[in-house]
């Protein structure tokens, strides 16, 4: 199931507009994705329906902990359109558990004795249709013996009752990190604030749920599997271990289309194994699986950080943070996906943008009878800013000081960058005190003057009506790039990482290939999927600056995980770097190859051609060789030499002051995108409600590849960061029962939550990467929450009220207005 | 699909005009119009993002009013015309909404494109001069989880200008 010529790219001539130094890297080149997209003929995962498929439908539990006493699935199958069912049983009787998180739990693609979180899938059946399959559901009769769930993570932590027996504890994983003497730092302070502050459960909940289309192939023994998992060259390993495959035996591909990740799609993979087992089952007939918005909220295996934190600060007098005490609390649900990276991630930010010397880091990673736990864009990090910076407010409460003057006061400042955090990560470049500076002036200009927002009038008009106005101040830093090895640290003996060397680090690059069709067209293959990045747009501007051709000269497609070699992808902010590293390596790889072919042709000396503007030229002649013709010449040679591929390496690992945290499996992001953002709320203090009247923000990462798509993922990252701050979250009740299984539950911005975004840009470009672009597709939903958070402070000041609780809803506003700050 | 002999759930022949062109087909009563158009008239830019009418993105045109064709079901379209967005533009070109997203990016993943087309295709032939108060009005019942909305209101505005004496 090859994805070639489902990407069309519909390149206008339009689309070829250069800088004015004829390049196109820099320019906002409208994105070639959407005219497939525009006019519906894009094919999701959704679209995909093979002749003959069947549809799968899977019966999930409604108790949050209960054993599984007896499944009774004879009316299902005696029903004539049932195809198939299979039972936990079923599938343990062939095949292998999926792949877990941290190692002493075992978890089945169907549950086998036990039932662990309300939505975990028990059996499933296939029909011709879907509605079938889904009446088929209503016939399987599953006797449990319930039991009360664990519900509270800081209660769980007792071990009271364990939600794995086989594990013996609710906290499988913990570990304090302490970079300098802080013990020192928070005894000799002058002040010590402490307080406690809580992120919400949320996640992605991209507008495309999870699908998937298996195949069996029954001659050759192999799965094709269509699907919209993320990162399918990195973790097909989670789909290919439990049907006891080798790698090459599936192949996972991904539609050019995907409506939405951030995430969470990594974890799709219980619904590509069991399609891939029912359409063995079923002597290779094609089984289809989507799920719906149910599913996907209560049991979709996508939810994200749900912390607890206990922050503390040593400050003295003068305002100097001496110290940091973070410690926190995370639920990860009944199966933790990626915990220990998601609880260590921050430590790449670990004081965001301030200059603080002595740090304690410390986590608590427990389970509950609740949905699993994965990856959303951030991965850790927006939590931990926003508890970071609730913690810096507090100090300036306490010291009675401005909070815009305290963050000023303890930046880094320009001249300390690179600067390496105390956890070893390094920020590459920025000057974060005159950003934040120059957006206050801005704000000051703009809004604090007659008729502004700020309008000091108007704020005590607005105030006699109840609405209390305020605008909030704060730098925050996006770690970007991640690729090194810290991601199985939880697999990883701690003593052992003492003896670690430089030489033990496993690098994950990123990978092209290409060749040149016969009309001289470069066909690029990705090795990682999309999903509304447009980085076939990127590509093709990358590689028409290398090759010194039109972007509508090149063609941009995919390869599914059994073509590529196991690489990264689409994650962590990674692609703008590593595609800008991999398009002139491969851009390289090319001209050398059109240079040895040429020189063959011509029976001359390498030295004697060159290649440049799309051909190679011979020295002291007219004579040249295009792109079509050199195609043309390969084919009769048939060395190949149209085609290139390239592995673009990591760039922390040519860079030496990364060497320590790589060693030590310490978080590496080479690249600190930031934004120093300023909010206007206003807050309804009659009903708790929020108002976000307009959001300054300025942003910077670097070297800008396409401005059009950065300001996009700027803009969209910060709508995440509003539903983050103010509307969402997936909680649940003391019965473990999901409270958010709809979207009526699960509130997503809309227009009428999203406020004019005012954005500026600065490009301070990265000494770290190929073109000084900076990983920026997280920011906003970085920096976001916790901006919003401090806005909100500034606005209740008056009531001596503060966030404390993330998502900051009207109902815990007004309580907190109503009961004070108890 | 679901017409299955061997089984005695019940369908019923509706007639509707998709697009401009007569379909007839023979659906049970409970297939929704979403799946209708999807699976039988194979329109693949009418997305299914939550069956349960909050996202918009399965937003179609049902005898010129816009409607969320995962509340309804096929049988009620009988006699009908729905349009979807392979119904706006003639093959190979854009519509002019279709046009100004392209222009202000107002897509990214592009899920809830085709509802946020079709919802502003019918504000728009109702208020060719909006302003952004009634923008923002008519774009409330579509999601967006991507682009943050701001381009597309911009690709609103931006339609509206360029279909002026349309």
């Amino acid at each position: 199931m090859s994805q070639t010529g489902e990407a069309g790219t519909e390149a206008e001539a339009e689309a070829d507009v250069e800088t004015d130094d004829g390049t196109f890297v820099g320019t906002g080149l409208n994105r070639v994705e959407d005219h497939r997209i525009l006019t519906g003929e894009a094919e999701y995962i959704h679209d995909i329906t093979p002749e003959g498929c069947l549809h799968m439908a899977l019966l999930r539990t409604t108790h949050a902990r209960a054993d599984i006493v007896e499944v009774d699935t004879s009316e299902a199958e005696a029903h004539p359109e049932c195809e198939l069912v299979l039972t936990g049983e079923d599938v343990a009787a062939e095949y292998n558990p999926m792949p877990s998180g941290l190692s002493g739990i075992e978890e089945w693609a169907l549950a086998r004795d036990s039932v662990k979180f309300v939505g975990e899938p028990v059996a499933m059946v296939a029909a011709p249709d879907r509605y079938v399959a889904e009446d088929l559901l209503d016939m399987i009769d599953v006797a449990y013996d319930t039991q009360d769930p664990i519900v509270d993570p800081v209660d769980a932590r007792r071990d009271d009752e364990v939600v794995h027996e086989e594990l013996g504890t609710n906290v499988p994983d913990e570990e304090e990190f302490v970079f300098g003497d802080v013990d020192a730092a928070f005894r000799e302070a002058d002040t010590v604030v402490e307080n406690q502050y809580s992120w919400g459960r949320i996640s992605g909940v991209p507008l495309e749920t999870a699908g998937v289309v298996a195949e069996y192939d029954t001659e050759r023994d192999r799965f094709d599997i269509d699907c919209n998992i993320q990162l399918h060259t990195l973790v097909d390993d989670t789909v290919y271990e439990p049907l006891g495959y080798d790698p090459d035996d599936v192949s996972l591909s991904v539609p050019p289309d995907v409506g939405g990740s951030f995430g969470t799609k990594i974890a799709i993979h219980r619904y590509c194994v069991l399609a891939a087992i029912a359409s063995k089952k079923l002597d290779g007939t094609p089984v289809k699986f989507v799920e719906d918005r149910i599913e996907n909220l209560q049991g979709g295996d996508m939810h994200s950080s749900d912390r607890e934190y206990l922050v503390r600060l040593a400050c003295d007098d003068d305002g100097t943070i001496r110290g940091l005490d973070v410690n926190f609390v995370d639920d990860f649900g009944a199966y933790p996906r990626y915990p220990v990276n998601q609880t260590l991630k921050p430590l790449a930010v670990l004081t965001n943008a301030y200059d603080i010397e002595h740090v304690r880091y410390n986590y608590e990673l427990v389970l509950t009878n609740k949905t699993a736990q994965t990856a959303y864009r951030g991965f850790g990090v927006p939590p931990h800013l926003y508890a970071l910076e609730m913690a810096i407010d507090e100090a300036a409460r306490e010291a009675g000081v401005d909070p815009y003057e305290l963050r000023q006061s303890n930046l880094i400042g320009p001249d300390q960058v690179p600067y390496t955090l105390p956890s070893n990560n390094v920020y590459d470049s920025g000057d974060y005190p005159g950003a934040l500076a120059e957006l206050k002036d801005t704000v000051e200009t703009q809004e604090l003057t007659e008729g502004g927002l700020l309008d000091p009038e108007v704020v005590a008009q607005q105030r006699e009506e109840g609405k209390y106005r305020g605008v909030g101040y704060s730098v925050h830093i996006e770690p970007g790039v991640s690729g090194s090895d810290w991601t199985d640290r939880q697999r990883t003996d701690r003593e052992t990482l003492e003896n670690r060397s430089r030489e033990d680090v496993a690098e994950l690059p990123e990978y092209l290939q290409g060749s040149v069709d016969e009309d001289g067209t470069v066909v690029v293959y990705l090795a990682t999927d999309t999903s509304g990045q447009g980085h076939q747009t990127i590509v093709k501007q990358l590689l028409a600056d290398e090759l010194e051709l039109l972007p509508s000269d090149i063609e941009v497609s995919y390869l599914d995980s059994a073509e590529a070699p196991t690489e990264y992808g689409t994650a962590a902010s990674r692609m703008a770097v590593m595609l800008s590293g991999a398009a002139q390596g491969l851009a390289e790889a090319f001209a050398d190859n059109f240079e040895r072919l040429a020189a063959t042709h011509w029976d001359i000396d390498r030295t004697a051609v060159s290649y440049r503007d799309g051909a190679v030229h011979r020295a002291n002649s007219d004579e040249t060789l295009s792109l079509a013709d050199l195609a043309a010449i390969d084919e009769d040679y048939q060395e190949s030499l149209t085609a290139a591929e390239y592995a673009y390496d990591h760039p922390a690992s040519e860079i030496e002051a990364f060497d320590e945290a790589l060693t030590r499996k310490y978080p590496v992001y080479p690249t600190a995108a930031f934004a120093a953002n300023a909010p206007i709320v206003e807050v309804d203090v009659g009903t708790g409600a929020v108002e976000i009247l307009k959001f300054y923000s300025l942003r910077d990462c670097g070297t800008q590849l396409n401005p059009t798509i950065v300001e996009g993922q700027a803009m969209g990252g910060l709508a995440q960061g509003i539903g983050a701050a103010l509307l969402e979250e997936f909680s649940y009740d003391d019965s473990g029962q999901p409270q958010a299984i709809t979207l009526f539950d699960y509130l997503l911005p809309s227009v009428t939550n999203v406020p004019e975004m005012e954005l500026l840009h600065t490009e301070t470009p990265s000494p770290f990467t190929a073109t000084g672009a900076k990983g920026t597709g997280e920011g906003g939903m970085i920096d976001g929450p916790a901006s919003i958070a401090v806005a909100i402070n500034r606005a209740l000041e008056p009531f001596d009220v503060v966030v404390d609780e993330i998502p900051a809803t009207p109902h815990r506003l007004r309580r907190k207005l109503r009961d004070g700050d108890e | 699909m679901s017409t299955d002999t061997t089984t005695d759930r019940p369908t019923r022949e509706i007639s509707v005009t998709v697009n401009g062109e007569e379909v007839t087909a023979e659906v049970e009563p409970r297939l929704k119009l979403s799946d209708f158009l999807r699976n039988y008239v194979d329109l693949g830019s009418v997305r299914v993002g939550c069956e349960h009418g909050v996202c918009g993105a399965c937003t179609v045109s049902v005898d010129g009013d816009i409607a969320k064709s995962c509340l309804m079901y096929a049988v009620q379209l009988d006699g009908k015309e729905v349009t979807t967005v392979e119904g706006i533009s003639e093959a190979g070109s854009l519509h002019p909404i279709q046009e100004a997203f392209h222009e202000e990016h107002a897509l990214q993943c592009g899920f809830c494109t085709s509802g946020f087309i079709m919802s502003a295709r019918e504000f728009l032939a109702e208020n060719p001069d909006p302003t952004r108060a009634e923008i923002k009005a008519a774009l409330a019942d579509n999601i967006c989880r991507c682009t943050g909305y701001q381009n597309i209101f911009d690709a609103v505005e931006r339609a509206a200008d360029n279909m002026e004496g349309d």
